[in-house]
């Protein structure tokens, strides 16, 4: 994908998908990334959330790292148990890492946008088959 | 440059200014009509659920335009930072033809007959500007009549009998019921409390030419994909173009109201979009009104300053800006048993006025009713619990389970208003065009933030009394309101040194220039206070109209 290339290092972008599928994880209905979280995020960086995108970086990096110090390997091959530890930590600021974005407000970012992406309409670029829309049941009466 | 001549230019073409607009051009006035934003036809209103006037996270779908249009606020601390229309703090309303009606909520309530008489009912906190209304409810009532017929509103003629005896009936039958009304009057009645259903300015049934509402789940903050939401754009203003009186110039930006050295009005200077350029232009008429809401006319009475009126129009005794209020809206969410939610909008049906005033131990009250449809995003920001994680397969299926079983009851609270909440011009901060823009300060009285406790705790209780497993709530804190309900600004009173206007909004010293909105309310009710607002504003455009 060439926003890839634009946005986020191959790692980065790794540790993001990771990440957004444990804040949104699959079940009967798609997880984040599943859901266009992470074209949403794309399309949102080259508008909105671009003064955002050096934060992300940062934070990207710090999680990369914060996973090496507890777990010894990059995010994205952590078990599910063992990325929702390293989050959980990073949630509540208990972090080993230096990191060079407040880790509580990275995490609150992160949580917020992949709301965005996967509960708002197809047109900002989440969410294409309105699949969340479905799960929850807004889906049902008029649409005109 | 140019220079035209009109009887009468209004500035604003919302709730307030479209109805002037419309009475003066059919009483045979050659009338001036501008706005600020453009005229919105349903496409140009984006059903973003990210950028509405509902939850606006990255923008706006009807205006302002986020780049050019900032405001200063100051908070509690005395830290001052620039804002734009999408922010928190902004206050904003929608700026276009029709202005909040575009994409409103449509609540069409007529204040009580107690809310005119706050300060004989309740005595003057400390530190508040409580006062009366220089006119009843009874003054107003024959125009509150005249905006349910004129606008159109649906509503329950019954329920309007027990508000305000005597009343002619609603034009449309009410809204119907959906499945969470069934549930709240269930609550309502164990509790031995009285409910009816929401008037709407809503075309329940074809009228005027245009259809009926559809039911679809897109109301508050957006535009009606049938038109059957009535505000002025489709009903005063198009009856003003059609008497050929009225020139209505949308993207005009009123840079100032120009004075004569008696200080009367003599016209405005304004900027308009041709052809791709911005071009600045006076006009000259006999009388000027501003209707550009309660911090947009303020700013504009501010920023006519000149030799003659320093401190700017009307404000000899430092009250225009003053007085700035809205709405606290307490409320509350519960978990239901079943299903209240069917996709079926507006969302709105059912009310009580139990508690709007006689409330022991608290000044005033509100009108509590059940919510708008919310998008999902929406439903994520506002509607969680305070102890439901916000990530993690938990969360995801709370969303899943509960979407469509959560009741939210809230509604507006009269606030009891504080002279130090007020917008003053800011001379370093400009907009596009150069014009100094809004400084808002200060806050609401602290008797507000009781009432509106008081309040949240009967919103909890009538969920509780539906049998919610579940109910959560949020305190809010002194700030300030204004936002869509903005009022205040330009109070209606007797005296000079304590009002910016007299009760048809008359400013004080300046013969023939008035001021047609939001800002004349001395209280802002408990209730939205649209109709109201336009029952004002027939009020004065009657009187207008008979003065020319």
């Amino acid at each position: 994908m060439e926003y890839s290339v634009k946005h986020f290092t191959s790692l980065q972008r790794a540790t993001l998908c990771a990440a957004l599928d444990r804040i949104i994880p699959p079940d009967d209905y798609p997880s984040a990334t599943q859901n266009g979280v992470l074209e949403y995020l794309e399309r949102q960086f080259d508008r909105d959330l671009q003064p955002l995108l050096e934060t992300y970086h940062h934070g990207l990096d710090a999680l990369h790292y914060e996973s090496h110090l507890h777990f010894e390997q990059n995010f994205a091959h952590l078990a599910p148990p063992q990325q929702d530890s390293v989050l959980s930590r990073i949630e509540h600021g208990d972090v080993a890492a230096a990191w060079p974005v407040e880790p509580r407000q990275f995490f609150q970012l992160l949580t917020q946008h992949c709301a965005e992406g996967y509960y708002s309409d197809p047109g900002n670029g989440g969410n294409p088959q309105m699949a969340s829309w479905k799960m929850v049941g807004f889906d049902q009466g008029v649409d005109l | 440059m140019s220079t035209r001549n009109y009887d009468v230019i209004i500035v604003g073409a919302g709730a307030g200014g479209g109805i002037v607009a419309g009475v003066l051009a059919e009483a045979g006035h050659h009338v001036l009509l501008l706005e600020r934003g453009p005229h919105l036809r349903f496409n140009d209103v984006p059903r973003d659920h990210l950028r509405s006037q509902r939850l606006s996270l990255y923008g706006h779908n009807a205006g302002p335009h986020i780049d050019g249009n900032p405001r200063v606020v100051v908070n509690a601390a005395g830290r001052e930072a620039v804002v734009r229309p999408h922010e928190g703090g902004y206050h904003n309303n929608a700026a276009c033809v029709g202005g909040g009606t575009r994409v409103y909520g449509a609540q069409a309530w007529r204040f009580m007959p107690q809310d005119f008489r706050m300060a004989t009912l309740y005595g003057v906190p400390d530190g508040s500007s409580l006062a009366d209304w220089p006119l009843s409810y009874e003054d107003l009532a024959p125009y509150y009549t005249r905006a349910e017929w004129e606008i159109g509103v649906a509503g329950d003629s019954d329920a309007i009998q027990v508000q305000a005896p005597g009343t002619t009936p609603y034009p449309m039958p009410p809204v119907p019921p959906d499945s969470k009304t069934r549930v709240l009057e269930r609550g309502a009645t164990a509790l031995g409390w009285k409910t009816f259903p929401i008037p709407l300015l809503i075309n329940t049934v074809p009228r005027g030419e245009r259809d009926s509402c559809v039911q679809c789940k897109y109301c508050v903050g957006f535009a009606c994909p049938t038109n059957a939401k009535n505000g002025t754009q489709n009903t005063m203003i198009p009856r003003a173009a059609a008497t050929g009186n009225c020139d209505i110039v949308s993207q005009a930006m009123t840079e100032r109201i120009e004075t004569d050295t008696q200080g009367n009005a003599i016209g405005v200077s304004y900027f308009a979009q041709e052809n791709g350029q911005t071009m600045h232009h006076t006009a000259r008429a006999r009388v000027v009104v501003a209707s550009a809401g309660a911090i947009e006319s303020a700013r504009l009475l501010l920023n006519s300053r000149s030799p003659h009126h320093p401190q700017g129009l009307g404000n000899t005794h430092d009250m225009v800006g003053r007085n700035l209020q809205g709405h606290y809206y307490p409320g509350a969410s519960g978990i239901c048993e079943e299903t209240v939610f069917d996709g079926v909008g507006p969302g709105v049906t059912i009310a009580t006025n139990q508690f709007n005033h006689g409330n022991a131990g608290v000044i005033g009250g509100g009108m509590l009713a059940d919510d708008f449809i919310k998008p999902p995003i929406d439903f994520w920001f506002t509607s969680l619990p305070p102890d439901m994680p916000r990530w993690g397969l938990q969360s995801k299926q709370w969303m899943r389970d509960n979407f469509t079983r959560v009741l939210h009851i809230k509604g507006p609270v009269q606030e009891i208003p504080c002279p130090d909440g007020r917008v003053q011009v800011d001379d370093t901060v400009r907009d596009r065009w150069g014009i100094p823009v809004a400084r808002l300060s200060g806050a609401t009285h602290s008797a507000t933030v009781d009432t509106a406790e008081f309040m949240r705790e009967r919103a909890e209780q009538w969920l509780r009394a539906c049998g919610c497993t579940k109910v959560w709530s949020h305190r809010r804190g002194l700030s300030l309101s204004g936002g869509q309900h903005q009022a205040g600004t330009c109070r209606m009173g007797r005296d000079a040194k304590d009002s910016v206007t007299d009760f048809y909004g008359r400013v004080h010293g300046h013969d023939n220039l008035f001021v047609v909105d939001g800002s004349l309310h001395v209280t802002n009710g408990g209730f939205n206070p649209v109709l109201t607002i336009m029952a004002l504003a027939f009020r004065s455009a009657e009187h207008i109209a008979k003065s020319l």
